[in-house]
């Protein structure tokens, strides 16, 4: 119906230039025919069925369009579409069949050296490369589904969506699985990358290096082989982002190293092996997150510097933070912990007594990692506890100077007013648990007594 | 042996501190469960409570009703019945009711707040912890006159594992951190049987952190069914060991 629609008011538009539309269905024409066609021929229109046409280069300005999921079969040969022209428009295209190859870059859709390309809901399909940009400026990448294949092994597999050198690109709502890194940008600058949904890619959801001033917003990377990777970069924003389910032994919800002026707002890092690691990272701002249930929260190395932890929300961490020098320059004020006992006497919502997030059992395990088989053992508990009253070990600086005594407001906060709810139920239990108890009670001593 | 663990078994139930016991950790429990808003973290606690306290109760009050039942244990010495009979009625009588005050100050609120895997295995391994001690405790009883001496030596074994043993591994740690000991730390730590249990609780609660660098060894070892066997095996004979030596002592006791 939509697609109908859509496919009127192209007509129309297409028609109203003098331009024409062209059908290729299986049997009839084929797409390099449509392609090589010199009347014209804006729009291609490609029926449901499977074209087995080898590598097929796109070197004018056309708009592929699919009806009814056509299939785009490579056959092994190479590459599958390949843009080499500016503005061109694929759409609704099931694309299949790349070689996997040690020497080229073979991709599902491949776009080199062009402007102002349209990739709209394909399905990119067991491709060695899915969808992939290098020296492109303004291109759209939305909505598309790259599922690379499950079965194979690390090194026979490639990127997702991989973009080189490109600038102004957006890559919203699409969906890679089962590639290399799910979502791969070097030397992308100005771009956006939104409401994308990244999972069990061999190793990162995403993973992008020296791409300024882009952002991140209400992604979705989640049991990815090493969780986000992301590096030499400067001006990053990353926003309502969730990091979940990441585990192993270098696995990262995300992996900060060498970044400059990034701002992380408002994502949730859950059940990961390590939250967020920062390597090198000057003047970070990390507000508004929320880490829960980590194994490591915050790993904070101290080769960075001005970083502000603000507002953020620790709960059911393993270790809330960790760092691995003596000195640290980083400013944490106003976050929530789950592990703070203080008190609020002024009753302003913040703690009177400074939190320090960083256990001496933290800083053991960060030299030996095998001292985890302590974890919450009576002597550790002691050993923090007496830290906590005397500070020796930790760096002093290290400090929450305004712990908040509740979580800020977001979703976390809605389920503890539910459970809250919920309590008012749970302690009918153990008062009828002690009532019955005391019924036992009475009963047993008033048989003892009529014995005797 | 039957019937005399069964009378041992009656005069249990009407002993206070067994009652006190039950009352105790369902006060623990059902406390921790209503202060921690977070049935999770409130499991968590209650997992370093319960793995301190249970073997400290164990100990101490097997060691007490041993020699309170003293008169009665020479008295039954005297009928014609084996002493070890006697003894392996005391033991499996004693253990019966400190699992079930266990199970009922314990169990019962867990299952009734959270229920699930880490509910299942701190359960499973405190009953063990509860078996290993009450072991103990007759080991420690059936070998002194002294009662106070008894005692103190039961509290002394309690601290040596509860606390002394990890200081112990973990100076063994930074004494030896530039050589690979790794691989010999985790067998070190679960020839403590509170150790073992706490370790086993850990790889349902801390799983994301143990799988951090040497989290491959720990679910190698424990995660495989192979270590939960060993496990299981290593807790098994922290209760026949002691258990075995008691009886042994026993029955060649001067009573």
């Amino acid at each position: 119906m939509f697609r109908g629609a859509l496919l009127l008011v192209l007509a129309t538009c297409t028609g109203l230039v003098g331009a024409s539309v062209c059908d290729v269905r299986p049997g009839h024409g084929s797409i390099r025919q449509a392609l090589a066609s010199t009347n014209g021929c804006d729009t291609i229109i490609i029926h449901g069925g499977t074209y087995n046409e080898g590598a097929i280069t796109i070197d004018r300005a056309v708009v592929l369009l699919g009806q009814n999921w056509p299939v785009i079969d490579g056959g092994g040969a190479g590459e599958v579409l390949v843009v080499a022209a500016p503005h061109v428009t694929i759409q609704g295209l099931v694309v299949r069949g790349t070689l996997v190859s040690d020497m080229n870059d073979n991709a599902g859709i491949k776009c080199t050296s062009v402007s102002d390309v349209r990739i709209i809901g394909n399905r990119v399909e067991s491709c060695f490369f899915g969808i992939y940009l290098s020296s492109v400026t303004r291109a759209l990448v939305a909505d598309n589904r790259v599922i690379g294949d499950s079965t194979a092994d690390e090194n026979r597999r490639a990127n997702g969506i991989h973009l080189w050198k490109c600038s102004h690109v957006d890559v919203l709502r699409n969906t890679a699985e089962h590639h290399r890194d799910g979502i791969y940008l070097e030397f992308v600058t100005d771009s956006h990358v939104g409401n994308n949904t990244t999972a069990y890619n061999a190793r990162y959801g995403l993973h992008f290096m020296f791409s300024h001033r882009d952002s991140y917003t209400h992604n979705l990377f989640h049991d990815n082989g090493a969780g986000v990777a992301v590096m030499f970069t400067h001006e990053v924003t990353m926003t309502d982002n969730r990091f979940e389910h990441n585990r192993g032994a270098s696995s990262y919800g995300l992996l900060l190293k060498e970044i400059n002026d990034a701002h992380i707002a408002r994502n949730t890092f859950a059940d990961n092996t390590v939250g967020v690691l920062m390597d090198g990272c000057n003047r970070a701002t990390v507000s508004n997150n929320r880490f829960v249930a980590n194994g490591w929260a915050v790993k904070l190395f101290a080769n960075s510097t001005a970083a502000v932890f603000e507002g953020n929300s620790f709960s059911g961490n393993t270790f809330d933070m960790t760092t691995n020098g003596d000195l640290v320059l980083s400013t944490l004020r106003g976050n929530y912990w789950d592990r703070y006992r203080g008190y609020d006497l002024d009753r302003d919502g913040k703690g009177d007594v400074p939190h320090r997030p960083l256990s001496v059992f933290a800083l053991v395990t960060e030299r030996m990692p095998y001292a985890m088989v302590l974890s919450r053992s009576l002597m550790v508990n002691l050993l923090d506890q007496s830290e906590r009253l005397v500070p020796t070990l930790t760096p002093a600086t290290l400090q929450d100077t305004a712990p908040l005594l509740h979580p800020p407001q977001g979703p976390e906060s809605r389920t503890i007013q539910r459970a809250e709810l919920e309590r008012g139920q749970r302690t009918a239990f153990p008062l009828s648990l002690c009532a019955s108890l005391m019924a036992l009670l009475s009963w047993w001593r008033f048989n003892g007594h009529s014995i005797h | 042996m039957w019937k005399v663990y069964k009378y041992t078994l009656l005069d249990l139930a009407r002993n206070r501190f067994a009652i006190g016991y039950a009352l105790l950790l369902l006060l623990v429990t059902v406390g921790l469960f209503m202060l921690e808003a977070d049935n999770t973290k409130a499991l968590i606690s209650l997992t370093q409570v319960v793995l301190a306290l249970i073997p400290l109760l164990a100990l101490v009050f097997t060691i007490i009703y041993f020699y309170n039942q003293y008169e009665f244990t020479v008295l039954l010495a005297v009928q014609p019945m084996r002493r070890q009979s006697i003894i392996r009625a005391q033991f499996m009588a004693v253990s019966t009711a400190l699992l079930l005050s266990f199970l009922f100050g314990v169990g019962l609120p867990v299952f009734a707040y959270a229920p699930g895997p880490i509910a299942w295995t701190l359960l499973l391994t405190s009953a063990a912890l509860t078996l290993v001690f009450c072991a103990l405790g007759m080991l420690i009883a059936v070998r002194q006159r002294d009662r106070a001496k008894a005692v103190g030596i039961g509290l002394a074994t309690w601290v040596f594992m509860v606390l002394v043993y990890d200081s112990l591994l973990l100076w063994l740690m930074f004494s030896f951190s530039d050589r690979p000991i790794e691989p010999v730390i985790v067998p070190l730590a679960a020839l403590d049987p509170i150790d073992l249990a706490r370790i086993l609780i850990m790889l349902k609660i801390d799983l994301a952190a143990l799988l951090g660098y040497t989290g491959a060894v720990y679910q190698q070892f424990f995660g495989s069914s192979g270590g939960m066997f060993v496990s299981l095996v290593a807790l098994l004979l922290w209760i026949q060991v002691p258990a075995w030596a008691a009886t042994r002592v026993f029955t060649r006791k001067d009573l």
